[in-house]
Order: C-alpha cells, then structure tokens, then sequence
C-alpha cells in the first residue's frame, strides 16, 4: 500500500509537468494556426448534430479464432499427447459508443474454451466493460480515466492476449504465462491514462488500480501443488501500470510495465490447512519492437518476484524470483505473408535453475523439469483477407514450467523432451 | 512456317508486355497521386506528415475547434490505401493495423470507418461533418478540401 501512495504521488508529480508543457505547446500551436473555413457556421453544426442520429457513434467489432494441436510427451489445450485435440476456441464480441464528445462506453463479451482449465464446455466472462471519460483534450495529447473492468496494460501483449490476429504466434510467448493469465488479464476498478506526442515519437502511459480475478484453479495449483484444496484465491486492490513509447507510427515500440498484486487464500471449510495463506507478486517486464516493411523484431524479459506466505503448517515460506525472456525475429515474403522465428525461455525459480532443488525436496516425486521451459518456435501466417487468418507453427519445447496443470494433472506422466505441431484459423471484423 | 508461327507467336507476347507495362505505368501514376480529403465544413489544417499520422493512429482525436475526427479508410489489401500509408504517412499497413486493434479490442478507441470504394469514400468524406480521408486523384468537388500535406 505504501508502494502505491509513493507511486500515486509521483504520478501526479509527473502528470502536473506533463500538463503545464502540454497547455504552452497548445497556446502557441494555437497562434501559429490559421483557421481553413472561418465563416462560422455554428448554427448549421448545431442542427447537423440533432439531426446525427446516435447510431454513428455506434460500433460492434469482433474475434473468432479455432486452433488444432498435436504433441508429443505433454498435453496442450486438452487431450493433444500423441493424438489431435481441437482444444483452444476464442470468440470475442464488443461493442463501444461514443456518448458524447469526450465520454465513451465500452463493453467486450468472452468465449473460451481452453483445454482441461475451462472443461469441454468452455466459460464466457465480460473481458472489459468501462467508461472513458477525457477530461483533458490537448492540441498534442490527452488525459483521462476509465472505470469499470479495464484490461491490464502488461507487455506488448496481455492486453489483446486473447485476440489472435494481434500476436505473431499461436503460443503467446511464455512471459505471457498462460497459469497466471485470468490474473493478469483485467482488473475491476479504475484506469489513469495519458498520451502525449512530441517530435521524437509518442508516449502512453497507463495506471491500472483494483481488483484481479484470482480465482483461477490452474494458479492455485501451481503454488501449492495439491488439487485436493477446496478454496480459492481472492484478490487484494494491486495495480498494474505501464509507459510506452513508439516511434514513428509503431515502427519502434519500447515498454515498460510494472505489476503489484497481492492475493489471500479463502477457505471454504474450517479445517482447511491453506486457510492462512497469502501471495504477493511484483512483476517488472522491458518490451522493445521492431515493425519495419519485410523484417519485424521483437524482445522482452520479464522478472517477477514472488512471496508466498503461511502455506500450510510444516511448509516454509518462499520468495523465488521468476526470470522470463525470449527474442523473435519475423520477416514478411509478402505482405500478407509472414515467418516468425522465437528462441523463448522460462525459469520459475532463477535460485533453482534447473530444478534439481525442487527435485531433491520432494523426494524425486516432482520431477526437476517442471521448474525451467526453453521454446524454439517456427511459425507461418498467412492473412488471406484483412478479416481471416490462418497460421502453423512448430515449437521443440525443453522442460515443462509453462505446461497446464489441469491438462497434464499427473505430473510423473510428463516429460522433458516435446514438441508441439499447431494450426489455427481466425476471422474478425 | 513453323518460324512464322513462333514469330507471331513473340510479336504478341511482346505487344501483350508492352500494353501490360503501359497499364502498369498508369496505374502507378493513379496511386502516386493519393489526396488526402476532408470534408468542406472541417475547421483546422495540417502542417506535417506527423500530425497526418497522429490522425490515422487515433492519437489525434479533435480538430482545433475540439470536433471530433471522423476517419474513413480502405481495406488494409486495397493498393490506395497501401500507397496511402505509405507515401502521406510513411508507414506500413500492418503498423496501422496493429495500433487499431489494440483500441478495438481493448475498448480504449473506436478504429477508422472501413468504406469498400473511392466512391463510397468520396461520399461519406462528403456527407460527415469533421470527417476525413483520401481518394486516388483530384477532382472539381465543392464539399471535400484537399490537405497538402508534405
């Protein structure tokens, strides 16, 4: 808590700069312009705008991806392991509407059906529904907050994560861990933003304040490593914030993003050993990018630190530090035709490395691997029509720290060694 | 005779080449010739391709009166709008495209209109008030004003 009031502050500190640069840019543009077609025609406007009908301010867009996975040695989005599973389908509907000049409504609905962690049936959930109100309109930028279910700027990519079409590969990569997905995704609560544009390139910066979903079995069972327990995690007010800077248009796009999240264990029944049990994670993540006309490339390195507290009796506490990172390189054939190269690697704890701590203290039960994952993937994407897309793509995965619990749930069945064979087809509009 | 077969058979393949290059050409020269448009009741006026591309990445919202941009655009695939993007903005499609979404599907901003034509184009530039976009010559028209922009 006390973190976040410093942070407020010097949010504050720096918004107030912003602003008064901001404001003497603005007179002195305005004395520079010279106005095309001053003959004012303010009655005219007055009557164009009770004649708009409110369906223009309108818009529905969405998402529909189907992904087809094989693998050998673990499973991937249900049952993939020497077999086909068609276990990741993504549908996604929003709409938003422009209520008034400088206030908007927005509101996504979600489908998923993601292997073992959302059962054959799949879930649907609100991903976002918010207002935005920009209380500061600047001749080179703007400055507002939105409140509501907001996604959270996290990386280049958690904030569309489950939007196909705007990553290059079907596997996000592992920074973007799928067991802590629903906690990361969006929070309920409230969003400050600002954006600015100078000479030198664009800055956005957003401070995400509220409520994670925590409740999510696979993150669970990453941390105590039963499915036996009945409770859940709920989660305390943490925040997540992120400033980003793009040149030219998004040819360059550099980031950074912090995370604060602070989760306690709710019982469902007295004898509950967890019942104490609280986490806190901090989460530093550095994006650089590269969009250029043939080649694209992309890197980040994600470190984490995580605190877990009062487990259970007989289970020391434990703060590892998780290290994430990969670096990818793309080159388009032709403009609707893309290859994608990633070298990604995952350590969960960067003081057990290669997992032979965890090996050692539970007896040889959990196996060394399942600490540490190393990805080399090869992708293709082909965007047939700017609204369908179709891509494949090969990983030779080492290790399994990325895998989900809930799909392979006997972890002496999984093994080192695997690869994984995917296809996935997606439209929007 | 054979000889007079395969030489008439070059002569065509020849005078095909020439008339696809001539096409070539002038198709090159239709799409070197995008104009930026706005409609005839816009109030304000661009001084660079900086602020023309702030506008089409959705970071510049209002004209200078505070009335909100309306920006129309073609599909991505559509060769004015690549030329568009990269001659008035000096970027690539796919950048674009990539910002867009992120508003899209994040609800932090409503992406371009998507029109299937320069006609339909010229029409909504014509007929929304604040609005902007781009056709693939010039043309005698009193309700949209050309932004020259550098």
């Amino acid at each position: 808590m006390n973190r976040f009031i410093i942070l407020m502050f010097s949010n504050i500190l720096c918004m107030a700069c912003l602003l008064s640069f901001s404001v003497c840019a603005q007179e002195s543009a305005i004395a520079s312009e010279s106005v095309i077609d001053a003959p004012a025609q303010e009655e005219n406007r007055l009557w164009e705008n009770l004649k708009k009908t409110w369906k223009d301010d309108i818009q529905v867009h969405g998402f529909l991806s189907q992904g087809l996975f094989s693998s050998s040695g673990n499973n991937v989005y249900g049952k993939s392991k020497d077999s086909v599973s068609a276990g990741l389908t993504e549908v996604g509907l929003n709409i938003s509407y422009q209520a008034l000049n400088n206030l908007s409504l927005a509101a996504q609905g979600m489908y998923r059906r993601a292997g073992a962690t959302t059962g054959d049936a799949g879930e649907v959930t609100l991903d976002f529904a918010f207002f935005d109100l920009n209380f500061l309109k600047l001749q080179k930028g703007r400055i507002g907050v939105r409140g509501g279910r907001i996604k959270n700027p996290w990386g280049l990519y958690n904030e569309t994560r489950d939007v196909a079409f705007t990553h290059s590969t079907i596997f996000l990569p592992l920074a973007y861990f799928e067991r802590s997905r629903t906690l990361f995704l969006a929070l309920d609560g409230g969003q400050l933003y600002a954006d600015y544009n100078t000479a030198i390139g664009d800055f956005s910066f957003k401070f995400n304040y509220g409520w994670m979903d925590a409740d999510d079995k696979e993150l669970l069972g990453a941390i105590i490593n039963d499915p036996t327990a009945s409770g859940r995690f709920v989660s305390d007010p943490g925040f997540v914030t992120q400033l980003r800077y793009e040149i030219l248009g998004g040819e360059y796009v550099f980031a950074l993003s912090y995370a604060s999240l602070d989760l306690s264990y709710q019982a469902m029944n007295a004898g509950d050993p967890y019942s104490k049990m609280v986490a806190h994670f901090d989460s530093f993540m550095i994006s650089g990018q590269y969009n250029g006309e043939k080649f694209s490339f992309a890197g980040e390195y994600n470190l984490q630190w995580n605190k877990f507290s009062d487990i259970r009796l007989g289970v020391p506490d434990s703060s590892p530090i998780s290290e994430r990172w990969y670096v990818e390189a793309g080159y388009r054939f032709l403009d609707n035709f893309q290859a994608t190269l990633r070298y990604d690697s995952s350590v969960r704890d960067k003081s057990d490395r290669y997992g032979r701590g965890l090996e050692a203290k539970t007896g040889g039960l959990l196996p060394a691997h399942l600490m540490y994952a190393q990805d080399v993937v090869f992708g293709l994407r082909w965007d047939i029509t700017p609204s369908w897309m179709v891509r494949a793509e090969y990983h030779r995965v080492y290790g399994t720290a990325a895998i989900s619990l809930q799909d392979n749930p006997d972890v002496s069945q999984t093994t080192k060694n695997w690869n994984i064979y995917a296809l996935q087809v997606a439209f929007r509009f | 005779m054979i000889l007079h077969f395969i030489k008439k058979g070059v002569l065509k393949n020849r005078l095909s080449m020439l008339l696809l290059c001539i096409a070539l050409l002038l198709s090159t020269q239709a799409i070197e010739a995008v104009e930026v448009i706005v409609n005839a009741n816009t109030v304000g006026r661009l001084k660079d391709s900086n602020e023309l591309r702030a506008i089409f990445s959705l970071r510049t919202l209002y004209w200078i009166n505070g009335e909100r941009i309306k920006v129309f655009v073609l599909p991505d695939n559509n060769v004015v709008h690549k030329a568009f993007v990269k001659e008035k903005l000096g970027m690539f499609p796919h950048q674009l495209r990539r910002t867009w979404d992120r508003m899209t599907y994040t609800g932090t901003g409503q992406p371009p209109v998507t029109v299937g034509s320069i006609t339909e184009m010229l029409d909504k530039v014509q007929h929304t008030n604040n609005a902007i976009g781009y056709i693939d010559r010039r043309i005698e028209n009193e309700s949209i004003h050309y932004f020259d922009v550098q």
